[in-house]
């Protein structure tokens, strides 16, 4: 097993497709692009320098003391010490700093400019909907954020059986998702790309496994794609394609998913009506090739342990092939 | 004339008249006159008979501190080794992306498990540990005034830390994280969460036995003339410590007391499907978390505040800021729990208040380092290996202070938050504030505890691999943190920009790990080739270096009458007049144990303190209480049942052969001139202030059951549910006049006893049990028709039924005890400790029964 | 018991008695600040869950502030006189005397009382600062 491991994983290991390969701040809240991490990371090199000068200071000063061993100096000196560096200048520095958090503390509460993705946390994956403003049903997807750059997106943040946290580092802060408990948080993109999030509150076996794709899209290139991604599935014509989605039917794939315009209504996955045009597949587990798709539907559980979806690893390895000719072609 | 006509006498039992006789304090002539030689002689071999270990396969039995304090400090440093151990196997699997050294589970188990035993197996018994172990020298107290509960709790501890961490070697762990949030803890299918919650509550048990301890040794068992003012900083600490023991973890008591009803008989209490939600767990959980990371901070930086005068050989600069500063600490750590749950979405308000508490209890701390500094400065600085692990203690805390005032920002919270951040920030305050200092603890205070001296060389060489190796483990995390790395994941994908940090993180934990493996060497290694080390090797002038080399058992030869803060460095004499057994509590005439009780402000001497000696009987409570929380784990009842019935037996067993029997003499000589009581009731006893401490715990997690039920009304808009069938009002009612009526009817029989009118005490001990029965039982008729796995409010009205049914019970145990006490001639009109500490048990009792049966009966009328 | 000390002021003995004094009384301040941060976050918890006008309450709570300042400067003006180191000189109170005590716990409730402003006003910035329930 261990050799499949390191051919898949070589691929999976670039966290999706060639988007996203080779972009090590994909996931840095450092390399900000978004309006609150911009903030948020101001904020933090500017309590880094301030962290960095105090720590030199009282170090220093402790190292010279116990080091250089000057002379003793007078007690009254000592005292004024400790009401100058241990009650007056935290007291001002600490007061200053907690007036400035405070006052950006409510910024990512802020309500949306129209845009609302519901995103609700599952074991290990993310069901999505996107509810433009004054829709009456939401636009469904699965695994992947995309927002048009330059407005403020909320997210409306729920869970199916635990909690888990829905963090997008490269725009902003995280949110915990609960079941049985609505939680908000709003994002603005402020510059287009992929990013990556991942799931940040540990949610048992797979957590590791449970990432996204977001991708920041300039706002009419997001207008189209959200146009096709409200349309039904059309059906990839390929002779490989067609055989899969015979596979797909036989197998039962519909269950468990929907493939919009098709028979298969299946609610407990992800929706897989546009899959084929995704970053990633298994909640970021691995590339959106060929060979993943057929990597992925043969070995679910090795991939991401204690995950729903049964492994197809008994089906030929032909079978395994059509399958992701037809779900790759499913744009 | 029958009892009743007779006029009533006047109370017998006054504080009063039982007060202390002859001259205090002793004058300078006093002190000055020598001891004759054989007197010395024949007082010494009398004290060491009285306080002689038991050897062979009695010396389990042994009670005294420095026994148990030693046992304790091993185990607990024997489960941080194997919690370390657990550290290294993560941090392999982590060396490499897609690493699958371990499978996912494991790697759960096995970080669950590190948290976990690190903070409740290490981090907090270590304190308990160390201050069983050194508290009484630094007070010149033979032992602590309940030497049978801290073997008991020892041994609650080794049977607890055992089933915990043994879980995991069966690979039946608990997999949820150490802070076991549900509904994923709730719902795991193994054994795992149940391990966590029994094992650890029965270890937070044995925390509070130590806490109720320390405080009360604290307090009253200090030598005469330590007023408060003078004790040293090491006994405020624990003091303080001990407090925030008793609020801080009740809570959780109380959360995995509705964590274990949800589990074994599905009560929603988290579950949001039924009205509960897990939200609730997390507020219990760190209203005790964040107090805890003070609880294992404070007993630490103790140990920094008695190293620093020593090595600066002059006393502390600043004594009351520090006081001020651990106060300050014990209270504002309190008010910083939600910064633990930033990003649950609670409004940006309720988040600032807590902001604004973390950022403030930076203040109490930087003064705290700042006094050290002062000290320093107007010091001789003689630089020692204590100190070099206190220097690199504070180098390494100061940096996860820092980082602590960072993540006390919510705005930037929001993206460290449960990522590597965080977990390089809690290793840097831990190792940095706990960690160092408990090694230089160990470093420091080994000659006193073992007669002998560690090596400084290995010393050394334990410090620069261990410093060296932390900061290259854990600073990188910070960023790698920052670079989007969640915690607790068991592998990750590589090109992320997170493979050398973390390559470099897995190769520097082994240098920390070779360093702790000098260290324990050290600590083990034998020694017996060493030359009789001298007596103050570090020149301190706290009482503690008064202890005997080589070693004696009696803790010290006599207890001397104190004036300032360091008398060693004050009193020239103090040594020689102390050992030739000039001061108090010279000799032991009746070969028994015991020690000096003084008051609480001044040091006045009070009573001598009969204390018990070795016995099985703790141990053999230990053994059932064990099975009375293991066997629920595996769902089996009856045995816990039983177990439970028989360690209850065995402590009232214990309670009765050794506590509280009226003295042969009622007074007796303590030396100097001076003449004590030997008998003590109410607050003059130490069992009393034992009582009233153990009481304020139990009302904590009383009232943070209450608070379950008030937090459920906040967070759901259907709560109490219209539809849903309320308790009986009338029966709820009539508990309450049952209780009532026990509370009144034990309220007179302590009246009545004082006042010599026995046998109407004894029909009023006879009537207290029957109605507190007859309450409890219409407490549990009044919710016997609601169904609590529906919903959750017919479930917190269960649980506060059973809270207040089990305390009844304990209730009429007591009263029954006093009954018995009574006509045993145990308790007798002058001699009424008995009845005074379950007069006190059934005030806070009847709080409870009066909150509970408000919320029952009248709460649900009024919200709806 | 006898007390061979030399005679002191009637007066004096009975200020600095040990009945007098209580550890309790160091922790008024901080307990003024725990109820203050309690009343603050309860308060706004209840009122952004159940309704109700946050910036009314929130106002109101800024006039609580004010009164818990007021208390705790009293607690603090009274440690003040008890520690009494205007008139003696003394900081250290390192004796084992009853003055010595008496004029320690003044000075520790007087710390005590300045850390506990420093929480009062800190608690008190998010009132000012932050608005509604979001």
């Amino acid at each position: 097993m261990r050799g499949f491991r390191h051919t898949v994983t070589l691929a999976g290991g670039l966290v999706g497709s060639g988007l996203m390969s080779g972009c090590t701040g994909q996931q840095s809240a450092l390399i900000p692009r978004g309006e609150d991490a911009a903030v948020q990371s101001t904020l933090f090199f500017v309590m880094l320098v301030g962290a960095v000068v105090l720590w030199l200071m009282l170090n220093g000063l402790f190292f010279y003391l116990t080091r250089v061993r000057p002379g003793a100096v007078p007690q009254r000196l000592a005292n004024g010490m400790i009401i100058i560096g241990g009650l007056v200048v935290p007291a001002v520095l600490i007061g200053a700093l907690l007036a400035w958090g405070l006052s950006i503390l409510p910024d990512q509460q802020r309500s949306g400019d129209g845009l609302t993705i519901r995103v609700t946390g599952e074991q290990w994956w993310w069901r999505v909907e996107y509810w433009p403003e004054g829709a009456e049903a939401p636009i469904v997807s699965a695994n992947e954020i995309r927002m048009p750059v330059g407005e403020r997106v909320e997210f409306a943040l729920g869970a199916k059986r635990v909690i888990h946290s829905f963090w997008i580092p490269a725009l902003g802060g995280k949110m915990d998702m609960f079941p049985g408990r609505d939680t908000r948080v709003s994002l603005k993109a402020t510059e287009p790309g992929v990013y990556r999030g991942q799931c940040a509150e540990f949610c048992g076996a797979s957590h590791a496994w449970m990432a996204f794709a977001a991708e920041a899209m300039p706002p009419a290139d997001f207008a189209a794609w959200l146009d096709h991604e409200a349309s039904a599935a059309v059906a990839p014509s390929t002779p490989d394609a067609v055989a899969g989605a015979e596979i797909f039917a036989r197998e039962g794939c519909g269950a468990c998913h929907t493939v919009r315009g098709t028979d298969h209504i299946g609610q407990v996955g992800p929706d897989l009506t546009h899959v084929g045009a995704r970053h990633t597949l298994g909640a970021g587990r691995l590339g959106a090739t060929l060979e993943d798709f057929a990597a992925w539907i043969s070995h679910t559980d090795e991939l991401k342990p204690e995950v729903e979806m049964p492994a197809y690893g008994h089906l030929p390895e032909e079978e395994h092939r059509l399958l992701a000719a037809y779900l790759k072609g499913l744009q | 004339m029958s009892e009743d006509d007779r006029p009533i006498p006047r109370k017998v039992s006054q504080a009063d008249d039982l007060a202390p006789e002859g001259v205090y304090p002793p004058t300078e002539e006093m002190l000055s006159e020598p001891v004759p030689a054989d007197l010395q002689k024949a007082q010494a071999d009398r004290l060491r008979k009285a306080w002689v270990a038991p050897t062979g396969i009695r010396y389990v039995t042994a009670v005294n501190n420095s026994e148990v304090g030693v046992w304790y400090s091993m185990t607990a440093f024997a489960f941080m080794l194997i919690a370390g151990v657990m550290a290294l196997i993560i941090r392999l699997q982590l060396a490499f992306p897609e690493n699958d050294l371990i499978s996912a589970d494991r790697f759960n188990q096995l970080f669950t498990m590190h948290g976990s035993a690190m903070m409740f197996l290490f981090a907090v018994p270590i304190f308990e540990a160390i201050a069983i172990l050194i508290l009484p020298g630094f007070l010149s107290a033979r032992d602590l005034p309940f030497p049978r509960l801290s073997a008991y709790g020892y041994w609650c501890f080794l049977i607890g830390g055992i089933s915990v961490i043994g879980s995991v070697f069966v690979d039946a762990g608990p997999t949820a994280g150490w802070f076991m949030y549900p509904p994923l803890a709730t719902q795991d299918e193994g054994i795992g969460s149940d391990i966590w919650l029994l094992g650890l509550s029965f270890i937070e048990v044995a925390s509070i036995a130590a806490a109720v301890e320390l405080i009360v040794g604290t307090l009253k068992c200090r030598p005469p003339g330590m007023r408060v003012n003078i004790m040293p900083l090491y006994a405020w600490y624990v003091l303080v410590v001990g407090g925030m023991i008793l609020f801080a973890f009740p809570p959780l008591i109380a959360g995995d007391f509705l964590f274990e009803l949800e589990r074994s008989f599905d009560w929603p209490f988290f579950d949001p499907t039924r009205g509960g939600d897990p939200l609730l767990w997390q507020h219990l959980f760190w209203i005790f978390g964040h107090p805890e990371v003070y609880i294992v901070f404070l007993p630490s930086i103790a140990i920094a505040a008695m190293v620093v005068p020593t090595v600066a050989q002059r006393p502390i600069v600043g004594y009351s800021w520090i006081v001020l500063s651990a106060v300050g600490t014990g209270f504002l750590s309190f008010g910083l729990w939600v910064h633990h749950m930033f990003t649950t979405g609670l409004p940006s308000i309720s988040l600032g208040f807590f902001s604004a508490a973390s950022e403030a209890v930076v203040i109490p701390t930087g003064i705290q380092l700042f006094a050290f500094l002062a000290t320093l400065m107007v010091g001789r600085v003689r630089v020692n290996l204590p100190m070099l692990w206190i220097a690199g203690g504070l180098a390494i805390f100061t940096a996860g202070g820092l980082t602590g005032v960072m993540l006390a920002m919510a705005p930037f919270d929001f993206q460290a938050h449960d990522s590597y951040f965080v977990v390089a920030h809690l290793h840097y305050t831990l190792f940095g504030g706990m960690v160092f200092p408990v090694i230089a603890g160990v470093y420091y205070f080994f000659p006193f505890a073992r007669k002998k001296l560690l090596s400084e060389r290995l010393g050394r060489i334990a410090f620069w691999l261990i410093f060296v190796g932390f900061n290259v483990t854990f600073l990188p995390m910070h960023w790698v943190g920052l670079l989007g790395m969640p915690r607790r994941i068991y592998t990750f994908p590589g090109g992320l920009g997170w493979d050398t940090v973390n390559l470099m993180s897995t190769i520097a934990s082994f240098l920390i790990a070779a360093g702790f493996a000098v260290f324990a060497w050290d600590v083990i290694r034998p020694k017996t080739r060493q030359p009789q080390i001298p007596r103050n090797p570090w020149g301190g002038g706290t009482l503690e270096w008064t202890h005997d080399v080589p070693e004696e058992l009696w803790g010290t030869r006599s207890i001397p009458y104190v004036t300032s803060r360091y008398p060693l460095w004050d009193d020239p004499k103090l040594l020689e007049r102390l050992d030739s057994g000039r001061y108090y509590l010279p000799d032991a005439e009746t070969v028994r144990r015991e020690t000096m009780v003084t008051s609480v402000i001044d040091a006045k001497p009070l009573l001598i303190q009969k204390v018990t000696g070795p016995s099985w009987l703790p141990l053999l409570a230990a053994v059932f209480t064990g099975g009375a929380f293991i066997f629920p784990t595996f769902h089996v009842y009856p045995p816990a049942i039983a177990s439970g019935a028989v360690a209850l037996a065995i402590i009232i067993l214990w309670l009765w052969r050794e506590t509280s029997w009226p003295p042969e003499h009622e007074m007796r000589d303590a030396g100097l001139g001076l003449r004590l009581p030997n008998y003590a009731a109410g607050p003059n006893s130490v069992g009393w202030w034992a009582m009233w401490i153990t009481m304020l715990g139990d009302a904590t997690a009383f009232a943070s059951v209450v608070f379950a039920f008030f937090y459920y009304w906040t967070s759901s808009a259907d709560f109490p549910p219209v539809a849903m069938p309320d308790p009986d009002r009338a029966l709820v009612g009539l508990a309450v006049v049952g209780l009532l009526l026990a509370w009144a009817a034990t309220v007179s029989a302590a009246w009545l006893n004082a006042r010599a009118r026995v046998t109407a005490a004894r029909a009023a001990l006879i009537v207290a049990p029957v109605a507190a029965a007859g309450g409890a039982a219409a407490l549990v008729l009044s919710v016997i028709g609601l169904s609590p796995s529906t919903h959750v409010y017919p479930a917190v009205m269960c649980a506060l039924a059973i809270w207040v049914v089990v305390h009844a019970g304990v209730g009429i145990v007591m009263q029954l005890y006093c009954l018995a006490a009574s006509v045993a001639g145990k308790m007798t009109p002058r001699h009424d400790a008995d009845i005074q500490n379950v007069t006190l048990y059934w005030h806070f009792h009847l709080i409870a029964v009066l909150v509970t049966c408000a919320v029952m009966g009248l709460a649900p009328g009024v919200m709806r | 018991m006898k007390t061979p000390q030399e005679p002191r002021a009637q007066e004096e003995r009975r200020e600095f008695r040990e009945e007098a004094e209580s550890l309790f009384r160091i922790t008024f301040a901080p307990v003024i600040w725990a109820a203050h941060f309690l009343l603050c976050y309860c308060t706004l918890a209840v009122v952004c869950a159940k309704g109700g006008d946050p910036d009314f309450w929130r106002t109101a709570l800024v006039g609580l502030t004010l009164v818990a300042l007021l208390a705790i400067t009293w607690t603090g003006w009274r440690a003040w006189r008890q520690w009494d180191a205007h008139n003696t000189g003394d900081y250290a109170n390192a004796r084992g005397e009853d003055e010595d005590r008496h004029q320690f716990l003044g000075q520790a409730a007087l710390l005590l009382a300045i850390i506990s402003a420093i929480g009062v006003i800190y608690t008190a910035l998010p009132l000012v600062l932050v608005e509604g329930c979001r």
